[in-house]
């Protein structure tokens, strides 16, 4: 492949035919193409299409779309500033980006002897791409085998159980069942069978009609076979990423809140220096790249950009826990005219852990990394991929919707390996789906990335003698028993003020997670630790309350406590001045 | 664990809780418990700062408080144990309720019988799938009247206003008073959702423009809201995409309709109505598990407050005929059923024989419209007939089975255009 093959490619096209397009091809097989094209959709569809070429190793993609500008943020006035503030800290290791991924190494590499510093520009960790996906776990049978996907997935979901309980978040192993209701959909699961085999997917099979109807009662209607996925688990994804860095924070991993990162200082023989962030510099020699949809940007600060991440959005609604899920596993059906996009990677129905039915999320390309709207075409995409499952489910029933971005790259891969430019800075980039199910793995590989690059420079990593890989787990005062719940309030009263009547979260349970390793500050950071304001009215009752208690417990004026982020007011003022 | 015995257990100590229990005593019943989650009685009446409360039942203008105090006054007087504090967490069907307070720990009553009355709660910007960004700012009136009224903060500066229900339109003028800017009120239907006087006293009055069959499409902003589109829609109620505009703001509150908080009812295992979308009930307010009544904007979303007191003085009467025995059959049951232009009716169920009393049955209109006739029938015979000069659909309409009147088939409940 070179760079005129690649422009014959695309110009013989006929998607691309009003494009203008420009395309160099480096010694290292990265090809970065630029130019202008109509819509979104073909700049998305170009890289897509360069990706596949053989030898083609990542794309960059620099294309345009006529008539959607996404202003890049000019932050040289705020490099400047955090210039000033001069070196706050030194590390051995720092790691930007609070999400599954960031979390998941921060912990992993806490059990050594190593000042680790972990950065997230969010007011909390777990903001972004983490909480915003379906919970899955994963099997690994839907990555394409040969892909690092594929391998990290069925590795990452055999792990879960030691994180689960190591870590006490909930954790529900249910497995699933995807079913065929005609021939053509049995080829599909064979091929799916297939892979899984090649992927080494523990217990999966294809079963007969008969005893997928045995293993899922509430099927109905007409059955051609299934396939049967044992290991698919589901977790809440935000709660395993607060496990993970509170036992990372336990054991003195740092974590610097409100922390964007603005530019990475190389010294004279290309090596990280310092990582220059709003709050100053911290010096260091090892980076690892955890940001999410904007991985891509950070390698660019340190002249290493040979990936382009696209955001695809996906939309997710979340139903009323009194409608059951009348499956004790995570049930697929297909509709009976399903198109699959076959770079989109959209979920359809399943469940939460606590119970609540969730469709979604949907898959739609979109230019802006903050486009985090639900729109109406994202719900109908998810009630299009699974809402055949679930016959009587009512849309009224919906009690929230939200959206999060995957952080995909062209060759819908994930990217985790050490700079071949930059000595000590690591990337763990274009992590979209499976990552969740894939972060142990991933974790590990980094760990021992950062060994290897230790011993290298002669100052290998030492194990620590004092880690503590357990996380208490949490009261949750609506799983107990009577007797306990009695108990417990007699002990401390604060479990006997119900705070969410919706979900039944006391205040004692809010009062924990403000005293644990990482304090949430906002009502939002509250809600994905205890479920405050998760139910039916969405906080239209306890929102009040909570930022009562955020305000009490923080010392704060009840106007500085945000629903979430850093500029998510709620209050804007007091009504009356004091004294009046 | 605590145990309490009880003649009757009152969940919810809102307005209809409150004049259930007091009926109740005075119905003779001797151990009579309110249950109450807030730190005081008087329910969402207690954020009810703006008075036109008690005109039917006090004969004066009250603030929501007032009309809760004068109950509630009683009700300390009345011998009636009130439990506040205190979140009940599951009711079952054989009358057991566990509740959990910080003072008590856990508490088991054993009712003879129960009232239900938890009330309703208001829907949110995802039950009618306002689509778009997910920033701060947007509020359900009700929320935003908990933060003004009871906590003394204003959660904007300029508020749009989506639905035309009562408490937006109470809200609309609140916001005004309290110095807020208030861009205008957006109703998706075609009339207003909310009373008349209120539509001339909070809008009119305060010059806040009313824009019907128009709706918020979108939601704008990242952290904070910085704006919402507006579109007109069209008879399917679908915004039209290009009559949107865009309008800043940094507050937009929900007025759009309440949801009967029937949790507790269904996991009793008592039915739930589909038109009412809560419990459904007999002409006592009794509802399908024998000795658990339910009263108030459970049953319904009444809008008056004096309807809601009402129903829990009937449900006491019928849960203390209830416990004079529990096991008396009940005569043959028939079915009210809604007619031309009726969107709901409560009760769902009465029963044969002679109404010893006039027998109130609540009714929804479909459309609105001028000069209409509520006419309940029986069998084909018409056993009242009354004329009301404007029906509208969020003003509760009540009909009557005259007394004396003999059910002896199914009620149908019509509205007529004259």
């Amino acid at each position: 492949m070179d760079r005129e093959s690649i422009l014959k490619l695309v110009g013989n096209d006929g998607r691309f035919a009003a494009c203008q397009v420009e395309c160099s091809l480096s010694p290292d097989g990265i090809a970065t193409v630029w130019g202008a094209a109509d819509t979104w959709r073909q700049v998305v569809d170009i890289g897509h299409l360069v990706a596949r070429q053989p030898d083609i190793v990542n794309v960059v993609n620099r294309l345009r779309a006529r008539g959607i500008e996404i202003a890049p943020q000019d932050k040289s006035g705020a490099i400047a500033a955090a210039r000033r503030l001069g070196v706050r800290a030194e590390a051995d290791i720092v790691i930007i980006g609070g999400g599954i991924c960031g979390c998941a190494i921060a912990r992993a590499l806490a059990r050594y002897q190593a000042r680790i510093i972990l950065l997230e520009k969010n007011s909390d960790i777990s903001e972004e791409t983490t909480k915003a996906n379906n919970g899955y776990i994963h099997a690994g049978h839907r990555a394409a085998p040969g892909t690092l996907k594929a391998k990290l997935n069925v590795e990452g979901n055999a792990m879960y159980d030691q994180w689960h309980e190591e870590l006490n978040f909930p954790f529900l192993r249910c497995g699933q069942l995807n079913v065929a209701r005609t021939e053509k959909d049995m080829r599909a699961l064979e091929k799916n069978h297939a892979d899984g085999i090649a992927n080494k997917v523990p217990g999966i099979r294809l079963v007969s009609a008969q005893e997928a109807k045995e293993l899922e009662p509430a099927l109905e209607g007409e059955i051609v076979g299934a396939l049967l996925v044992p290991s698919l688990a589901v977790v809440e994804p935000y709660s395993v990423c607060i496990a993970l860095a509170e036992n990372a924070v336990s054991n003195g991993v740092d974590l610097w809140l409100n922390c964007e990162v603005l530019a990475i200082d190389l010294d004279s023989s290309s090596r990280t220096e310092a990582v220059v962030t709003e709050k100053g510099l911290i010096k260091t020699g090892w980076v690892i790249n955890c940001a999410g949809i904007y991985a891509d940007e950070i390698a660019a600060m340190v002249d290493d950009q040979f990936f382009s991440l696209h955001p695809r959005r996906g939309g997710i609604a979340i139903f009323d826990k009194q409608v059951k899920p009348p499956y004790k596993r995570s049930v697929s059906v297909p509709a009976p005219a399903e198109q699959k996009d076959e770079e989109s990677k959209g979920g359809g129905f399943s469940f939460t852990p606590d119970g609540n039915i969730l469709a979604g999320p949907s898959a739609l390309e979109v230019p802006d990394k903050e486009d985090k709207r639900v729109e109406a075409q994202d719900i109908d995409y998810a009630y299009s991929r699974g809402a055949a499952a679930y016959p009587g489910l009512r849309r009224q029933d919906i009690i929230a919707m939200y959206s999060g971005v995957r952080a995909a790259d062209y060759k819908e891969d994930f990217i985790i390996a050490m700079s071949g430019k930059i000595d000590g800075f690591i990337n763990v980039a274009g992590i979209q789906s499976p990552g969740l199910a894939a972060a142990p793995a991933i974790a590990r590989m980094v760990e021992v990335i950062v060994k290897e690059s230790r011993a290298g420079q002669n100052n290998p990593l030492r194990l620590r003698t004092d880690f503590n890989p357990h996380r208490e787990k949490p009261v949750e005062f609506r799983h107990l028993s009577l007797e306990e719940q009695d108990r417990l309030i007699r002990r401390n009263p604060a479990y006997g003020r119900i705070v969410c009547r919706c979900e039944q979260i006391s205040e004692g349970e809010i009062l924990d997670t403000i005293r644990s390793p990482i304090t949430p500050t906002t009502v939002d950071a509250v809600k994905r630790r205890v479920r405050a304001g998760m139910g039916r009215c969405q906080g239209g009752f306890c929102q009040p309350k909570v930022v009562e208690i955020l305000a009490r417990e923080l010392g704060r004026e009840w106007t500085e406590i945000n629903l979430k982020g850093r500029h998510a007011y709620i209050l804007a003022r007091k009504s009356r001045e004091e004294g009046l | 664990m605590r145990e309490v015995h009880l003649d009757l257990a009152v969940i919810g100590g809102g307005p209809a809780g409150l004049a259930a229990a007091l009926e109740a005593r005075r119905q003779g019943l001797e151990k009579v418990a309110v249950i109450e989650r807030d730190i005081e009685l008087g329910g969402i009446l207690q954020q009810c700062v703006h008075d036109g409360f008690g005109l039917h039942r006090f004969g004066r203008r009250m603030s929501g408080g007032q009309y809760a105090q004068a109950f509630i006054d009683e009700v300390e007087a009345g011998g009636i144990m009130t439990e506040c504090r205190t979140m009940v967490l599951r009711v079952s069907g054989d009358k057991k309720i566990y509740a959990v307070s910080s003072h008590k720990g856990m508490t088991l009553y054993h009712c003879r019988a129960i009232i239900l009355a938890m009330g309703c709660r208001e829907r949110t910007r995802n039950q009618i799938f306002i689509y778009g960004a997910r920033p701060s700012g947007v509020l359900t009136a009700g929320t935003v009247q908990r933060y003004i009224n009871m906590e003394g903060y204003l959660p904007g500066k300029k508020a749009v206003i989506l639905g035309s229900g009562d408490i937006g339109l109470i809200m609309a003028r609140r916001m005004i008073l309290e110095g807020m800017e208030v861009e205008g009120v957006y109703e998706v239907m075609a009339h207003p959702g909310g009373l008349t006087r209120n539509i001339v006293q909070c809008l009119e009055d305060y010059d806040i423009p009313l824009h019907l069959s128009t709706t918020v499409s979108q939601i704008h902003g990242q952290e904070r809201l910085e704006g919402v589109s507006v579109a007109r829609v069209d008879q399917q109620r679908r915004p039209v995409k290009e009559s949107e505009r865009y309008i800043p703001c940094d507050l937009l509150v929900l007025a759009v309709g309440l949801i009967p908080e029937t949790e507790l009812a269904r996991g009793a295992g008592i039915k739930i109505n589909p038109l009412s979308n809560g419990p459904e009930v007999d002409q006592d307010f009794a509802t399908s598990v024998p000795g658990i009544f339910a009263a108030g904007n459970l049953v319904a979303v009444f809008d008056l407050v004096d309807y809601v007191s009402a129903t829990g003085e009937t449900a006491a009467k019928g849960a203390a005929r209830y416990l004079e025995n529990p096991k008396a059959a009940h005569p043959r049951a028939y079915r009210v059923n809604t007619g031309e232009n009726v969107s709901l009716a409560v009760p769902q169920i009465v029963y044969e024989g002679q109404a010893a009393q006039d027998l109130s049955l609540f009714l929804r209109v479909k459309q609105p419209g001028p000069k209409a006739a509520l006419i309940c029938a029986c069998a084909g015979r018409e056993l009242s007939r009354k004329k009301e000069r404007f029906v509208a659909p969020p003003e509760m309409l009540a009909a009557k089975v005259p007394a004396g009147t003999f059910i002896g088939a199914d009620l149908l409940l019509e509205i007529k255009g004259e």
